[in-house]
């Protein structure tokens, strides 16, 4: 594959994307780190619902502010992500008792009406149309830098929270009941685990697109639990990982001329392969 | 007379405000191995969810000690092994209980508690192998003892012995009955295998769903209990007199409540 521009190219011009850079970074970082509970917790099909359902936030709040003018200017596209995001945690939240075929339905509900609701008024919004392409197909090229101070402050909250509660969150991931029988506020950690899922994932796909939100929350987690021997140590190749992605997926767009997110996503992919490979060969050599 | 650390009373276990079993009344005192056994299906696993306040009851209360602390083995089939942890994490997360996650140091600090554990679960020489990795003993032990790293009054262990072989499951319930000795625990084991509960319980409570029959109480009075030898056959007081020598037959069965 031929390369359409050089490193070089990538470093000199590294002043104008240098934000667009980092936010990928940071946002791989932090869902490389959260996606650990994700994939262990098989909340795969929850973030791929929300990524799209925060997708459709966006554009909603886009189409309030073109169509209903001033009145809307507090529909910002991340209230609107949030919004949704939590509102269909809540939903989530309520069906959990209920069989799994249930939950599953209703995962699959939430992630269709995302897409189709995006696309539908995605159309209809003439004036932000590269804004609505960014977020369908993840291609953010820039990224303006109070987004990317916004991903960092909030990314440093989430992870400082994850830093101090984990014990707490892998509990109640790893074995429910029995932090019941321990008298552990099984409700309050999980809640709490699923809103800062729920936000960093709309947060993302807000700044990123829902691809690359979707790829940094599953990919990194699942090479760095083939590798690492605990969970801390699999958050900590996870976070590893994620920036890796978020900044080699960035450099492969730049110098093969690919859009942003699917290189991102690509890349992702290419890492766990890589990961399922060494965890075979240090099992063979055990 | 010692205070009971777990009292069942009337307790009506079922799901959807359906009960499945006859309403069971047992008091759990110190040191007592209670063995709850019948065959599968029968409500063992909801009777010890109802116990524990996992699944709300039906009918009637389950009261407990003030102060009581109850460590908890649940099936292993409930745990994803594909988490990666070494025996040593697994123990380690035993020591985290109510809101002390709170605190990062917390389980530094329990350091003591968790190498005791260890030591009488004979676990210190696997603590860095992948717990996926360990036979289904070893990864008995594992869970015995991070269930004991809190420092229980009351051990609950759901089937433990399910997908052992003859050899492991006596080694595992010699080990059980050791640690309540050494630490004067109650124990409440759950098992599919009447023998080998019979083989290390001091109290027995055997259900029948398919006749709505509930036996319970000391070991030896189940072993005779009239029926017994109908509903579960008559190895059950073989297994009883091996350890007891023979069993009177009883003028009055403590045994027959229900």
């Amino acid at each position: 594959m031929p390369a359409t521009t050089s490193l070089e190219a990538f470093w000199a011009a590294w002043p104008l994307f240098e934000d667009s850079v980092l936010t990928g970074v940071c946002a791989g970082v932090l869902l490389g780190v959260l996606g650990v509970y994700i994939v262990l917790g098989r909340m795969v099909f929850l973030t791929a619902a929300l990524s799209q359902v925060a997708g459709f936030g966006v554009t909603l709040a886009f189409a309030a502010q073109i169509y209903l003018g001033a009145g809307a200017l507090l529909a910002s596209p991340s209230l609107g992500a949030s919004v949704l995001s939590l509102a269909c945690l809540f939903l989530i939240w309520n069906n959990q008792e209920r069989e799994r075929a249930r939950r599953d339905s209703m995962l699959g509900l939430i992630f269709l009406v995302g897409s189709a609701g995006t696309l539908m008024v995605g159309s209809k919004i003439v004036q932000e149309l590269h804004d609505v392409q960014t977020l369908l197909f993840g291609s953010s090229v820039a990224v303006l830098p109070e987004d990317f101070r916004l991903v960092v402050v909030f990314g440093i909250c989430v992870l400082g929270l994850h830093l101090w509660w984990w014990r707490g969150f892998v509990e109640v991931t790893y074995d429910q009941d029995t932090a019941m029988v321990r008298l552990m506020p099984v409700n309050v950690l999980k809640l709490v685990l699923m809103v800062t899922i729920a936000l960093s994932v709309s947060l993302c796909t807000r700044v990123l697109g829902a691809l690359p939100a979707f790829a940094f929350s599953v990919f990194p987690a699942m090479g760095a639990v083939l590798l690492a021997s605990n969970i801390p140590r699999a958050m900590g190749m996870a976070a590893a990982i994620g920036g890796a992605c978020g900044f080699l997926g960035y450099l492969f767009a730049f110098v093969y001329d690919f859009p942003v997110g699917p290189s991102q996503a690509m890349v992702g992919a290419v890492l766990w392969a890589g990961t399922a490979i060494v965890s075979k060969i240090v099992a063979q050599l055990r | 007379m010692p205070e009971p650390l777990l009292k069942l009373d009337q307790l009506h276990v079922g799901y959807l405000g359906k009960g499945i079993l006859p309403p069971v009344s047992i008091d759990v005192k110190p040191g007592e191995l209670w063995g709850i056994a019948g065959s599968n299906g029968c409500g063992k696993s909801t009777l010890l969810k109802t116990m524990l306040g996992l699944l709300p009851a039906i009918g009637g209360a389950v009261q407990r000690k003030e102060g009581l602390g109850i460590g908890y083995v649940p099936q292993r089939m409930s745990l994803d092994l594909s988490m990666p942890a070494r025996a040593i994490d697994v123990v380690r997360g035993g020591a985290v209980g109510g809101w002390s996650f709170l605190n990062p140091t917390f389980v530094s600090r329990e350091k003591e508690s968790i190498e005791r554990a260890m030591e009488q679960t004979r676990t210190f020489d696997i603590a860095r192998q992948q717990l996926a990795e360990l036979s289904e003993g070893q990864k008995q032990r594992v869970l015995m003892a991070r269930a004991l790293v809190s420092n229980p009054n009351l051990l609950v262990l759901d089937e433990p012995t399910s997908a052992m072989d003859n050899p492991t499951e006596t080694e595992m319930l010699t080990l059980l009955d050791e640690l309540r000795q050494e630490r004067n625990l109650s124990v409440i084991l759950v098992s599919h295998n009447l023998m080998g509960m019979a083989s290390v319980a001091t109290h027995g409570l055997l259900l029948d769903r398919e006749h709505q029959l509930i036996i319970d109480g000391d070991i030896r009075d189940v072993a005779v209990h009239h029926e017994v030898h109908e509903h579960f056959g008559r190895l059950l007081r073989v297994v009883v007199e091996e350890r007891f020598g023979p069993l009177a037959e009883p003028e009055e069965c403590h045994a027959c409540d229900h």
